[in-house]
């Protein structure tokens, strides 16, 4: 039989954040190949060179309005530790709130606005649940669909009572915090994240107490929590396990099988005078690296960029503090592109020169290592057990960011309760010249910042973030990203609709709007166009 | 019933988050009870890949009404005026954006990237962003000083770094329900509703103010954040503490300084050393001084104010009432 080769035009796949186009080559309906392209320059670290050291407080936040608290955390981090700042237990509380508030918005509003519309996709009309889902999930009509997107509103409000609004506050200043709350803040707080449990977590997503779901510690576990009662059983979370299994989204998009985090949540008596050599051992949710087979602390060190591939001036790959500024070079529609050469705006980090995946499922990896863990740190056995049970694919991605909405309540709730209203929430310190790093997880994954302050101006400012990590293009060494290689081998069913390769991208929460192209595995040719 | 269709150009989406935060109208209200038709959005929109190109012809070509058309982010000339720094669907995005702006019932700018260039626009401005007809303070922009949309209004700025929901979804409404006629906008697009009083109207600092009291940050008092922090509340024209974010607060009564992000020019002095959460002076006087107040005039009161504040606290006359509590 002739091998059968089509070309589909997906130009934009939309609900990923941002501009990404993706080529795919195909051969009988399955992907050979795929190459990512992030497909919008802004030029943030040219704009933040020469200019004030705390600039990095306006204007990282505004990189991406999604995971703007996020940014925010690393440059406070980054010039605590330029300054040698002191931060007090209440500075650490209030900007661990701040993060886990704007991670909490996230699980739900990607879940329904942005992955579940798709399991409501024809693809899946004949499967019994089929219906049930598009009842719950349907864009805008969906039962679920009002009640997740409205409760998601309801995190980032603590947030606003912290940081005065969500998005795009820069509450999170070098030395603590700018706000100093009272009782009224921390009740209004409390009962905001009340109204988010009672409204959506417990109520619509577990059918069950977060205490009840946090007892679940292997696969076997869960299954048995889905059929324990009708209420589990029919919650929007028992109705996706039940779900995804039956449509076989555990049985695509597995990636690169490395996982990286730079982990989260420094507590609030371990890093009271930050040092980029402290920090690790600070964190609740932790930095590590996977390969596959062993567990390691993270060392940014570690890291490295690369741009063969990307439109910048070919550079040889360097650390963060060593990259020189990026200089643009021309690009192109993804049409005109040629892979073999420079295809993207984005850069291609590394990991000791390995590709690694960012994002919940790193995490939830990362803090299920039974090693390297202080008693502050969070240890999560769950999906140490599902990886080996069910391995990584486009269901377990999407597992593993839902499983870290209780914990985020539950960590909010404590650290509200640990906020000393007779305690000190900023320290003024005293500028200086230096190298920073800092570093958290943003919803979507592991986001560091490295700064250099040089005769009281920034020098050089670098960011990588999740996505990139996620959605950069093959290295110096050909070696494919992590959602190329999530891309490659997915069987695309009804080449008019290709939602498995928008389901893969959504999965890893891309923040960037996705083309795709498919040519030829063999001649790189167009042979066939279909219209959507 | 007005039909809707959202880009974004050199964009964060944090408007798009911002108006996902939308209460009274939530966005599901929006499409169930108040007549909107979003055509397509990046982040919510159903369609993909040839069905969005397809749409952006048929509205080209007229056969598809496009009451409102809202850009997000800047519009990305570089590089040398080619636009190819932000291809959107195998063209550059500015392209789509002239050929759909002249066919649109309105055009409404949705931030400060969309309306005069924000943050991207901060020198050296990598990739050559302006706004949709304004370029920082300068009228004319991408679309040009004479462009008016076939409702017979230039491009609405709803700018704020990121624009409250509020702000968004009331003037989708007028438009929707025939109100527009009732949208005044000023010398910078805005509309009056929203941008006539300033941040500091309704800020829970405006006494401090008055009294020339400093505040700063951790500090549970009630010091105005102008004097010492940079706060530019006084001369930005938005309804922050009229219209509270997200139900609960505004930056200033989080004891975050105003950052004036509703003025054209945000961020202020591009961001220069000694600009960030710093009140920039020239012998003791703030470079910027209050909306409505001459230098001159400014520097007299505020002074005549301390020396009186000064005599008052020699006299023994407490001013405890400043003081804040848990």
């Amino acid at each position: 039989m002739a091998t059968l080769v089509k070309e589909l035009n997906i130009s934009p796949v939309g609900r990923v954040e941002g501009d990404l186009d993706v080529r795919v080559y195909m051969e009988n309906g399955v992907v050979t190949r795929a190459h990512t392209q992030a497909a919008m320059f802004r030029g943030f670290e040219r704009i933040m060179a020469g200019k004030d050291p705390q600039a990095g407080l306006i204007v990282t936040p505004r990189i991406c309005g999604i995971c703007g608290g996020s940014h925010l955390y690393c440059a406070s981090s980054a010039l605590d530790t330029v300054w040698k700042t002191t931060l007090t237990p209440n500075a650490l509380l209030l900007r661990a709130i701040g993060q886990a508030t704007e991670t909490a918005q996230s699980i739900p509003r990607w879940f329904y606005a942005i992955f579940a519309t798709d399991m409501a996709n024809k693809k899946f009309a004949n499967k019994p649940l089929y219906a049930e889902v598009v009842k719950r999930f349907s864009a805008y009509v969906g039962t679920s669909f009002q009640k997740g997107v409205t409760a998601s509103g309801r995190p980032v409000e603590v947030y606003a009572l912290f940081g005065g609004q969500w998005p795009h506050s820069s509450y999170m200043v070098p030395g603590g915090v700018m706000c100093a709350p009272t009782l009224k803040d921390i009740t209004r707080a409390h009962a905001i994240m009340n109204q988010f449990r009672k409204d959506w977590l417990e109520t619509v997503w577990l059918g069950c107490s977060v205490e009840r779901y946090l007892e679940i510690k292997t696969w076997d576990q869960l299954l048995a929590w889905v059929d324990e009662n009708e209420s589990q059983k029919n919650s929007d979370l028992g109705l996706f396990i039940r779900a995804g299994l039956q449509f076989g989204l555990d049985k695509f998009g597995q990636g690169v099988g490395k996982y990286i985090t730079t982990g989260t949540y420094l507590e609030k008596d371990h890093y009271n005078q930050p040092t980029v050599e402290g920090r690790n051992a600070a964190l609740i949710s932790r930095a590590g690296f996977y390969d596959g087979r062993n567990y390691s602390v993270f060392d940014h060190m570690k890291v490295k960029e690369y741009v063969e591939h990307s439109w910048y001036e070919t550079v040889p790959g360097a650390h963060p503090w060593s990259e020189p500024l990026p200089t643009p070079v021309p690009s192109q529609s993804l049409h005109n592109s040629d892979v073999s050469g420079k295809y993207s705006w984005s850069k291609s980090p590394r990991y000791m020169e390995m590709a690694a995946e960012a994002g919940p499922l790193a995490r939830v990896v990362i803090n299920a290592d039974p090693g390297h863990l202080a008693p502050h740190q969070l240890y999560d056995p769950l999906f140490g057990d599902i990886m080996k049970q069910i391995g990584p694919s486009v269901f377990t991605r999407v597992l593993a960011r839902m499983h870290e909405a209780p914990r985020n309540y539950h960590y909010v709730d404590q650290w509200l309760r640990q906020l000393d209203l007779n305690g000190e929430f900023y320290i003024k310190p005293e500028e200086r010249d230096g190298q920073g790093f800092g570093a958290t997880e943003a919803a979507r994954g592991a986001l560091a910042h490295w700064i250099e302050i040089e005769n009281g101006v920034i020098k050089n400012y670098q960011v990588v973030a999740p996505t990139t990590w996620n959605v950069g293009p093959n290295d110096a060494s050909g070696q494919a990203g992590p959602i190329e290689a999530a891309l490659t081998g997915i069987e695309i069913e009804d080449e008019s609709d290709p939602v498995e390769v928008g389901m893969v991208a959504r999965s890893f929460d891309s923040c960037l709007v996705c083309t795709v192209h498919a040519h030829d595995a063999k001649s790189g040719k167009t042979l066939a166009k279909f219209k959507l | 019933m007005a039909n809707v269709l959202w880009l974004q150009g050199g964009a964060c989406s944090g408007n798009t988050m911002s108006f996902l935060n939308a209460e009274e109208p939530t966005v599901v209200d929006l499409v169930t009870d108040f007549g909107i038709n979003i055509l397509w959005h990046p982040s919510i929109g159903l369609e993909i890949g040839a069905q969005v190109n397809d749409l952006l012809k048929d509205i080209i070509a007229g056969k598809v009404t496009m009451d409102i058309l809202v850009f997000e982010g800047t519009i990305i000339q570089g590089p040398n005026g080619t636009g190819t720094m932000n291809y959107f669907a195998e063209r550059p995005m500015k392209d789509w954006v002239k050929e759909l702006a002249a066919v649109a019932g309105y055009v409404v700018a949705i931030g400060d990237c969309a309306t005069w260039g924000g943050i991207p626009a901060v020198d050296p401005n990598p990739s050559d962003s302006v706004g949709m007809q304004f370029f920082k303070k300068h009228k004319g922009g991408f679309l040009g000083i004479d462009f008016v949309s076939k409702g017979g209004l230039p491009v609405i700025n709803i700018p704020g770094c990121p624009a409250h929901p509020d702000w968004i979804t009331q003037i989708l409404v007028a438009i929707s329900t025939g109100r527009i006629g009732d949208v005044l906008i000023d010398e910078y697009h805005r509309p009056r509703t929203f941008f006539t009083d300033f941040t500091q109207t309704g800020c829970t600092n405006v006494v401090n103010f008055a009294n020339k009291i400093d505040g700063g940050f951790g500090k549970r008092g009630n010091g105005c954040l102008f004097y010492e922090v940079g706060c530019r509340g006084p001369m930005t024209r938005s309804s922050c503490n009229k219209i509270l974010w997200n139900r609960q607060s505004s930056k200033t009564r989080a004891n975050h300084p105003c950052l004036g992000c509703t003025e054209p020019g945000f961020p202020h002095n591009d961001l220069v050393k000694g600009s960030v959460f710093k009140t920039m002076r020239y012998l003791g006087v703030p470079d910027d001084t209050p909306t409505g107040n001459s230098k001159i005039g400014y520097m007299l009161r505020a002074g005549f104010e301390k020396t009186l504040g000064v005599l008052e606290g020699a006299a023994g006359i407490t001013k405890a009432f400043n003081e804040g509590s848990k």
